[in-house]
């Protein structure tokens, strides 16, 4: 991993589009702001592993297991059904 | 075209059918050419199955038939690459998921598509929302793959 140290309001870039800037240090808190084309998504990292993850076990999920899927009444609201 | 798909057999398709994801899917970035198949025997569900992977397939569905008052709520950047004129015309679809309980929908990333340019993008949607929803209530029985 490259190590850069900047202070707030300095940037850093990335490839020929993407710029990273140092908003705002408060505490042990980084504001970071990025400008990058609207084509390469930007996320926190554990959102997008997590993403990743859930995208790998769907793609095994038996199509007996969805098939159990069922459809609610119309108004698909939860109601608690007797039995 | 032929895909021989892993879990539904042939499957036959015109050029127009293929929907590409320019980005594929978080994970799976190089499966960028996707059909959408109806289920068989579940006329709620769907899948997208990937063309150049034949076993890689995702089972979806339309939220709003699941969750009343569903809303997708997601920074305009990330549909910018589906060129919509309209973004009410676009498709929402999530992801089936599941855990030992019960049948789950990834809420956090949506599947978008954009029928009439056959393009599609999985985004992230604002808020805290889960990537396994539990869908409750009515099945009686789970039933495990073998």
């Amino acid at each position: 991993m490259l190590v850069l140290s900047r202070q707030r309001d300095e940037s850093i870039v990335i490839g020929d589009n993407v710029v990273v800037t140092i908003v705002d240090i408060r505490g042990d808190k980084v504001r970071l702001g990025i400008d990058a084309p609207e084509e390469i998504p930007v996320h926190r990292r554990e959102v997008y592993e997590a993403i990743q993850r859930e995208n790998s076990q769907a793609g095994k999920l038996d199509p007996r297991d969805a098939r159990e899927l069922a459809v609610p009444e119309a108004s698909g609201s939860d109601t608690d059904s007797p039995g | 075209m032929e895909i021989l798909t892993s879990r539904f057999g042939p499957i036959e398709m015109e050029a127009d059918d293929v929907i590409h994801f320019p980005t594929g899917l978080l994970g799976l970035a190089d499966c960028r050419d996707w059909v959408l198949l109806a289920d068989a025997r579940n006329d709620a569900l769907a899948w997208l199955q990937n063309v150049q992977r034949p076993d890689v397939a995702l089972a979806v569905v339309s939220p709003r038939r699941f969750i009343t008052g569903y809303q997708m709520r997601v920074a305009r950047r990330e549909l910018v690459s589906l060129e919509l004129s309209d973004v009410s015309r676009a498709e929402v679809l999530a992801i089936l998921g599941k855990t030992t309980r019960a049948i789950t929908l990834n809420l956090k990333a949506p599947v978008v598509i954009n029928l009439d340019r056959r393009l599609g993008r999985q985004v992230i949607a604002n808020g805290d929302l889960p990537v396994r929803y539990e869908l409750g209530g009515e099945r009686s029985s789970f039933r495990r793959s073998a």
